[in-house]
């Protein structure tokens, strides 16, 4: 017994090197980020008040750029509402109203603004931390947008901060589709360039052209369809497969996130539910066929 | 003793937020990683017990895990190295007799000695964490870089930090 104690004590640096290795180990190949405890997140209460207290300072270096961003996107409403106003006038004097089906996608959705408080760009798996949480309406699996296109989707939510899985990770794959065109493919961070990401799983019967913009499909529960994500830059891989990969160039710019909005879908639980029952058979009334939510 | 604990009690909570709110924002042309927070495994007291430096080592890095979200990355590197920090320290100064309690510094070690032991410990750290992120997502070229670019980019740092803490009286072993 003596003997026993007399081993452990002299091999204990072994032992808890071991143990700590062990334990960061689990820590670290414990991979899937929906499933990770709050605390052991950038948005459990420590560390979120940490960050928000430190981008009560930082958030005052960007404003000049927030603003400028804010009057080109108000500059760009304002035409459309213009636009918008001209056509309802023009349909209403053709006495159209009453047949009149205006596109509801955008209809389902609500948006929470929230401020970035902490965001990486440079690892091989990057998030963003967000100052709303389930207090404010928060919920794992939301997309979060920005004023120029996807940001990314949130993984843990906290009370008052909530923890995002941005576009610039691998375990994100977003469903997108080349606007003006209906098939999607899916979109994927592939580890180094912040400013680009792939689109794969394109078929190859796919017209499109060098600068075409790339949309969200809406084949899910997270993100409506048509939201920005980027613009075609080349196709990217030999042509002996059947489908194509494209680089494409991002048009969130994550190097100076600060306002994002989070798209709370109101029907996200009925799809869930209606997915959860039969997902090979299910098409609802709005013609949106019900994939699971955009990671896979 | 009770002054070490207080030193680096000071520099667990200065290091690591000022790791995570400011040096993680300064990384250089997306490669150079600024890891200032290992200042606190390099300074640990040789003399300490491994299981204590390699509990400080694993806490620290947990904690830059938490607040950067990097699940385990930095608490694996952070144990490892302050597992070797001993013979690393030893390569370059012989005997720790007289550095009894002391924290390793310009001052008790040399400078030529300790920026040499700090900077071998950089790199064992820098080696350790992008050889970490290359398992999740491998490119040769961007490795190789990032570890040089990190070493010396960090180097620099902990040097400056060294001039800003340290005194003028050097003494050499």
């Amino acid at each position: 017994m003596k003997e026993l104690v007399e081993f452990f004590r002299r091999y204990s640096k072994w032992f808890v090197f071991v143990f700590y290795v062990v334990l960061s180990c689990v820590m670290l190949f414990n991979s899937d980020p929906y499933r990770r405890h709050l605390w052991l997140t950038s948005a459990s209460t420590v560390a979120s008040g940490l960050y928000a207290a430190s981008n009560n300072v930082t958030s005052y270096f960007s404003l000049r750029e927030t603003n400028e961003d804010l009057n080109r996107r108000n500059a760009v409403l304002e035409s459309e509402v213009v636009n918008l106003r001209e056509q309802v006038q023009r349909m209403k004097l053709a006495e159209y109203t009453d047949t009149l089906q205006l596109p509801d996608s955008v209809g389902h959705f609500d948006f929470i603004v929230a401020n970035v408080i902490n965001n990486s760009i440079h690892r091989p798996f990057n998030y963003l931390t967000i100052d709303k949480g389930t207090a404010d309406g928060v919920r794992p699996e939301q997309g979060v947008i920005d004023h120029s296109g996807v940001v990314g989707t949130v993984s843990v939510a906290g009370t008052h901060y909530a923890r995002v899985i941005s576009l610039l990770n691998p375990n994100f794959r977003l469903s997108c589709k080349i606007k003006g065109s209906e098939h999607f493919g899916s979109l994927v961070w592939e580890g180094n360039d912040p400013s680009g990401a792939l689109l794969e799983e394109l078929p190859r019967h796919t017209v499109f052209t060098v600068g075409d913009t790339v949309v969200t499909s809406g084949y899910s529960a997270v993100f409506p369809a048509g939201l920005p994500v980027g613009v075609i830059l080349e196709d990217h891989k030999n042509h002996k497969e059947n489908f194509f990969t494209l680089r494409v160039k991002l048009f969130a710019d994550f190097s100076r996130l600060s306002n994002v909005q989070i798209v709370v879908n109101n029907d996200r639980d009925e799809i869930m539910a209606v997915e959860a029952s039969d997902a090979s058979t299910i098409t609802d009334d709005t013609g949106i066929k019900v994939k699971p939510a955009d990671r896979q | 003793m009770s002054k070490n604990v207080i030193t680096l009690s000071l520099l667990f909570l200065l290091l690591i937020p000022a790791q995570t709110v400011l040096f993680n924002h300064l990384v250089l042309f997306n490669v150079a990683v600024p890891l200032v927070f290992i200042y606190l495994i390099i300074v640990l007291p040789v003399t300490m017990s491994a299981n204590v430096a390699m509990t400080i080592g694993f806490l620290t890095g947990l904690a830059v895990d938490i607040l950067s979200d990097t699940p385990g990355v930095n608490a694996l590197c952070c144990t490892v190295a302050a597992f070797i920090r001993r013979p690393v320290f030893h390569a370059f100064v012989s005997s720790d007799i007289d550095l009894a309690d002391q924290l390793p510094s310009t001052r008790t070690m040399g400078t030529p000695a300790y920026l040499k032991y700090a900077l071998t410990m950089t790199l064992i750290y820098c080696i350790l964490l992008f050889s970490i992120e290359a398992m999740q997502v491998f490119n040769l070229r961007l490795y190789l870089l990032r570890i040089a670019a990190s070493t010396v980019y960090t180097f620099i740092i902990l040097y400056a930090i060294t001039l800003l803490t340290g005194r003028r009286h050097e003494k050499r072993l």
